[in-house]
């Protein structure tokens, strides 16, 4: 299915496809230059990191000593990814193809490196506010009294200010998220986000105007809600990239700006002033997304967690809902927690540490998910019969029709079952295990594989998914009524040799062909015809 | 002399092939306009849309609800 692509379309794919002068002004910011570098895949990483401070060309064949065979697919991707991003430039020997040198984009090797040892870099990583800026004036001629109310106002600000720390903006980011993709599925009683980004999912085909003018979500929305969050993030800004570029607005100047939101520090206020006129409108969209705070009246900026995993390759948080509860659940301990909720999958197992949100199935499609987000439970709702609502869990059951409900809606069988999977509650992961151990036990050289869901259920969904389509059906021409066998058998094999051929039956001397390809059959059979009548006279 | 006729071929397994036919008995034959084999049919392209409903018709008498047992 075509749609299952949809989101696979990562922001390296958008990079490469840019025209060269774009790439190249690109890589004068080195925030940029780090956070492509951050994006690569691991080998070209380590590619550019042997290129770095070497100012000669590099023999193409020497890098590739470096890859066993096994490697060398893994290799000739990340040269084929860097040479399109120009972060590599190829000179070619015409007379020996072996020869090909390879140097780093001269650009991109002085902005990274400066990027690496801290030089000329500061404002391309935004402008941090010291702690002791005055916001406010101490009039000297003001009377002592106004004085100290203003020194007071003035603490109290330094305090609100150090306040608007992790907590509050994890909170900021949470509710602003949330209100998109509660908006998208629809929860009753959700207030609206802003019209821009009511226009970018309009624009991302995740949501359609209906003929009331009601907004409705779209196949692919149903599919961008079951994705991670970081995938997420990136859709939406992908999206923003093609409509800012409609809007005549410079790519690099929206690049640099979301590349530098990526390595900016958590909790820390910057200011607005190092930023262009472009990046300035920026702002508030970014801030719609949740993906900066951003106080208007104030001179300065603070990024929230969800700019900061934009450039990590740590696919740590899950989905959106699962992040967000996780922040919103931690809201009262120490941040420091929260963090290591986000970041550390191997303590799952520990029960203070289960992440919201996971799920048990039983063999007899009865499902648990232990939430109390509304997010979460009006995902589940896409596909599952809910029943009751408890005050830490909801239970509900996967029915035949519920899974058919969802694949009307365009959600695959594939992604249910990976949504189920990756939000399994660890209880069943270890069952998973231990079973797994068992049967290796008895036969070192099984081949079964982790099997975290139960099987029942797996096969089911996918059958149901099957059974939604019966038959298959294609419109096209019947040829029968072939005189000899030969004619059968030329127009047949033509058919098929052109790809047209459908079915064909050489006992019934029939066969059929689908429409777009029965112009090109009848055309050749008319020359078959006119050939014989050569061939006769 | 070859004959090209304008339709819609129809792949299925045996047992949904007897319930088109079933469909296409109860309609005077106008559904189906050849038996191909055990599991090709050639069908009149406008009506397979109401294949499809008649299909999942015929099929949902068949499936077992879970809920509905519950509610009685």
């Amino acid at each position: 299915m075509s749609t299952n692509n949809l989101f696979k379309t990562t922001v390296l794919e958008y990079l490469e496809g840019l025209p060269q002068n774009v790439q190249s002004r690109l890589y004068e910011s080195p925030a940029s230059c780090l956070a492509i570098y951050r994006i690569l895949p691991q080998l070209a990483k380590f590619l550019i990191m042997s290129m770095v401070f070497n100012e000669q060309e590099v023999a193409l064949t020497d890098l590739s000593a470096w890859v066993t065979h096994q490697g060398k697919y893994e290799f000739n991707e990340a040269i084929k990814t860097m040479s399109s991003l120009h972060v590599i430039i190829k000179a070619e020997d015409p007379n020996d193809r072996a020869d090909t040198k390879i140097s780093l984009n001269h650009v991109f090797r002085i902005s990274f490196r400066n990027a690496l040892t801290g030089g000329e870099v500061h404002k391309s990583f935004g402008v941090v506010i010291e702690d002791d800026t005055d916001d406010i004036v101490l009039d000297p001629k003001a009377d002592q009294s106004t004085l100290e109310k203003l020194r007071k106002l003035k603490q109290a600000k330094k305090r609100k200010n150090r306040a608007k720390s992790t907590q509050f903006l994890d909170q900021y980011a949470a509710d602003k998220w949330e209100t998109i993709l509660h908006y998208m599925v629809g929860t009753p009683g959700m207030k609206a986000p802003s019209e821009t980004v009511l226009n970018l999912l309009i624009h991302g085909n995740l949501m359609k105007e209906e003929q009331n003018g009601d907004l409705k979500i779209t196949n692919e929305g149903f599919q961008f809600l079951l994705q991670e969050v970081n995938v997420q993030i990136w859709a939406l800004l992908l999206q923003y990239l093609k409509l800012a570029e409609s809007l005549q607005m410079n790519p690099v100047d929206v690049l640099n700006f979301i590349f530098m939101l990526g390595s900016l520090e958590l909790g820390q206020r910057y200011s607005i002033d190092s930023l262009s006129k472009v990046q300035l409108s920026l702002l508030k969209d970014m801030s719609n997304y949740g993906l900066i705070y951003h106080d208007e009246q104030a001179k300065e900026f603070y990024s929230t967690r969800m700019a900061t995993i934009l450039t990590s390759d740590l696919m740590s948080i899950r989905s959106a809902s699962n992040a967000m509860n996780s922040v919103i659940a931690h809201k009262d301990s120490d941040e420091s927690a929260a963090a290591k909720q986000l970041m550390n999958q191997e303590d799952e197992l520990d029960p203070s540490n289960i992440m919201d949100g996971a799920l048990i199935i039983e063999t007899n499609f009865k499902l648990y998910s232990y939430s109390n987000s509304p997010l979460q439970i009006a995902i589940l709702s896409l596909f599952v019969h809910l029943k009751a609502r408890f005050s830490n869990m909801v239970t509900g059951q996967i029915t035949r029709e519920s899974i058919r409900r969802a694949l009307k809606n365009g959600i695959t069988a594939e992604q249910i079952i990976a949504y189920l999977e990756s939000h399994a509650h660890p209880q069943m992961i270890r069952m998973a295990e231990e079973q797994l151990t068992k049967k290796t036990e008895l036969d070192p050289n099984t081949t079964e594989t982790l099997q975290i869901l139960p099987p029942t259920v797996v096969d089911q969904i996918k059958l149901w998914q099957l059974e939604l389509d019966r038959i298959i059906h294609y419109d096209g021409y019947l040829y029968s009524d072939f005189d000899t066998l030969k004619e059968y058998h030329e127009l047949a094999n033509y058919a098929d040799d052109i790809g047209v051929l459908i079915w064909k039956n050489d006992k019934k001397k029939m066969f059929f062909v689908d429409y777009e390809g029965n112009s090109q059959v009848v055309e050749y059979a008319k020359r078959l015809v006119k050939r014989e009548d050569q061939d006769a006279d | 002399m070859p004959r090209a006729r304008k339709g819609t071929i129809v792949q299925c397994d045996p047992s949904i092939r007897a319930l088109i036919l079933q469909i296409d008995a109860k309609r005077n034959h106008d559904i189906i306009l050849e038996e191909l084999d055990d599991t090709h049919l050639l069908v009149d392209p406008a009506m397979t849309d109401y294949i499809k409903e008649e299909l999942n018709r015929l099929l949902s008498k068949n499936i077992y609800n879970p809920l509905e047992e519950e509610e009685a």
